[in-house]
């Protein structure tokens, strides 16, 4: 007699659940980004060294398509029975009830981007719009005299891109720290020597980050500096100059450590870049995580924020920096 | 005039109105810089067009084409920086493979009567999916290495963006096909009627399935000179959403959905009426987030023109 589909199916969902690696004894923990990029292969190289350290097993997903998709991965990791995750909420503000709702089912805990007001129960990274003046500390020492300046990013409805990107602006025109400002895009800011012309957004294509640059180039041609706000901003940036053959007339300022970016730093294309540690934020999420899977709170930190500082990258630092790097993606794949 | 060509001259029309409004707002607009660009862009663009072009004449979609272009894109990068392949043999491999997968998609599409919605939805998953799977998600790139073969996408001739001559030759081999051969009139035919083709003893199952050949063909090409523009290729997202840019490119440029109807010229001047639009809203200064917004309309606006006047001469044709 032939097997029904049912027992096919059930069959198949077996085979299925014996492929995982799953482990019923082990503490379990889940580390959840915000999207796929080199950043967070070292980010989960770090979670996987922090589940080698405190004995736990973490499961690290990469959402590609937005926030369905994150959405999706964190049900699925309850579902598996994690004790905690660390997540990178796509948009906070608008995540809140899926935070929340999470928080009452396993450990939640924020990493990379915060989610101020929801039930997390701590937040690891690094003050996103702190960096943010150190990227425009590094546009006013580009260019002491001012000038024009540009800024690409990804998308700004994002918690930490928006305050990465105001932090930004507001140390390129000298303004007080004030991480709750916002200024809209579409429109120029000018006070002193610097005018920031606008931010342009490029939701993720490629394609549409180094069309962006060259737009500019095209309307601008006074442009001074470029700022690339998201790792793959800066390659864009790079790519665009190099075919308006303006690479190394036009100054670029970066953030993050995508490779093309490092060996500019290194040729002397780009002025610097700041990056955050993405190793530590994996490392440090599943430590915590691991402590309060067993009954630990001693692990929380002071405030329930522990900060991962971002640190500036210049020629000095580059070739150190990028080695360390290197080896955290290696050790990520 | 016959039809198609009152179409080409609508849509040229179009591009001509956008292009001059920009211009007159913004003279920046018609630098050399800004039209090489341009130019650039549409013909990466147009040479997925161009396939979802002829997929559509034949009544059918792919919409496995910016899956696919993202996959060739991945795995050229992949193939000559993690195994050493010489550049033509890869790119070789790689048309060679996507016509493979075109094929497929031609024979479940003919043999096995599936719908080419569900076929070529299936082939968007799958080659990301596969994209993703070979290339282990790393961001790939060709690096300082490879210059010279980056040229097919970043360098011109005489000022000419070398991408754009690429096109020229893929579209008048397209044109050529479609005006002067039997099998591009075959192919014609059976997007009009299928059933009448095959009674005319028109191979309407190997033409269908040539065109997504051809279509998987050209989309593996246009992945390629992306990621050679590029120089930077994040498998999870390369390409996509292009398919829909491809097929908006085609519609807009005179290609009925419902087969049968389209020319060559029409869908690169498609292609560059939207790859313009997208050019103008930065160059006016507008809002990013409006972009989508514009494109959207406009194609709505030239689609919808032209189905007026296709009425109006219908009804004229019969007083």
């Amino acid at each position: 007699m032939l097997p029904s589909p049912r027992s096919c199916f059930a069959l198949l969902l077996c085979v299925l659940c014996a492929c995982g690696d799953g482990s019923s004894s082990e503490i379990t923990v889940g580390f959840v980004s915000n999207g796929v990029d080199p950043f967070w292969t070292i980010a989960g190289a770090g979670a996987a060294e922090g589940a080698r350290e405190f004995s736990v097993k973490a499961i690290s997903r990469f959402p590609n398509e937005g926030i369905a998709d994150q959405q999706r991965i964190v049900e699925d990791l309850i579902a598996m029975g994690v004790k905690g995750i660390a997540i990178s909420p796509i948009d906070p503000v608008n995540q809140r009830g899926f935070l929340d709702a999470t928080a009452q089912r396993c450990a939640l805990i924020t990493q990379d981007s915060d989610a101020v007001g929801s039930k997390r129960i701590c937040y690891v990274g690094m003050d996103n719009y702190s960096a943010g003046r150190m990227c425009g500390a590094l546009v006013r020492e580009a260019l002491p005299q001012g000038g024009e300046v540009m800024i690409f990013i990804g998308r700004i409805e994002q918690e930490n891109a928006r305050r990465r990107r105001q932090g930004a602006i507001d140390e390129i025109l000298g303004r007080s720290h004030d991480p709750d400002r916002f200024d809209p895009p579409g429109q120029a800011l000018t006070a002193g020597p610097f005018t920031i012309i606008d931010t342009r957004t490029d939701g993720f294509d490629k394609a549409r980050a180094k069309a962006n640059v060259e737009d500019a180039l095209a309307r601008h041609a006074e442009l001074d500096a470029v700022v690339g706000l998201f790792a793959y901003n800066v390659p864009a940036c790079m790519e665009a100059l190099r075919g308006a053959g303006k690479l190394g007339v036009i100054k670029v300022i970066g953030f993050d450590e995508a490779e093309e970016c490092l060996a500019g730093i290194a040729a002397g294309t780009v002025v610097g870049t700041v990056v955050q540690n993405p190793f530590e934020y994996g490392r440090q999420s599943v430590r915590i995580l691991a402590g309060l899977a067993r009954g630990d709170r001693s692990v929380l930190p002071k405030d329930n924020i522990l900060s991962v500082p971002a640190r500036v990258i210049r020629k000095a630092e580059v070739d150190d920096f990028r080695k360390q790097v290197r080896a955290h993606l290696e050790a990520g794949r | 005039m016959n039809p198609e060509r009152q179409r080409i001259l609508g849509i040229f029309g179009l591009l001509v109105m956008v292009v001059g409004i920009t211009a007159a707002l913004n003279p920046d607009f018609l630098g050399a810089y800004n039209l090489g660009n341009i130019l650039r862009w549409t013909a990466l663009f147009g040479v997925l067009s161009l396939g979802a072009a002829l997929v559509i004449m034949t009544g059918g979609i792919d919409l496995s084409l910016g899956s696919m272009a993202g996959l060739a894109g991945a795995l050229l990068p992949w193939l000559l920086r993690v195994h050493g392949w010489p550049a033509w043999a890869a790119m070789m491999l790689l048309l060679a493979g996507c016509a493979l997968l075109g094929l497929l998609h031609g024979v479940l599409v003919t043999r096995l009567r599936l719908a080419p919605f569900v076929v070529t939805l299936c082939g968007l998953l799958i080659y990301r999916g596969a994209a993703r799977t070979i290339t282990s998600e790393q961001v790939i790139g060709y690096g300082v290495e490879h210059e010279q073969l980056r040229l097919l996408a970043t360098g011109s001739v005489f000022g000419i963006p070398a991408p754009l001559l690429l096109l020229v030759g893929v579209a008048l081999l397209t044109h050529l096909f479609l005006a002067r051969s039997v099998a591009g009139r075959w192919l014609l035919a059976t997007g009009r009627n299928p059933a009448a083709a095959r009674l005319c003893g028109v191979p309407t199952n190997s033409m269908i399935t040539l065109a997504y050949v051809l279509c998987a063909m050209l989309a593996g090409l246009g992945g390629m000179l992306f990621s050679l523009d590029l120089n930077s290729v994040t498998p999870a997202q390369f390409g996509q959403s292009y398919e829909l840019y491809a097929i908006a490119a085609a519609v807009l440029g005179g290609c009925s959905l419902r087969g049968g109807e389209g020319t060559v010229l029409g869908v690169l001047i498609g292609t560059a009426v939207i790859r313009v639009l997208y050019n103008a809203t930065n160059l006016l200064g507008i809002p990013t987030q409006l972009e989508f917004a514009i494109i959207g309309g406009v194609i709505l606006l030239g689609v919808t023109a032209d189905e007026l006047l296709r009425r109006l001469r219908q009804s004229r044709s019969a007083l």
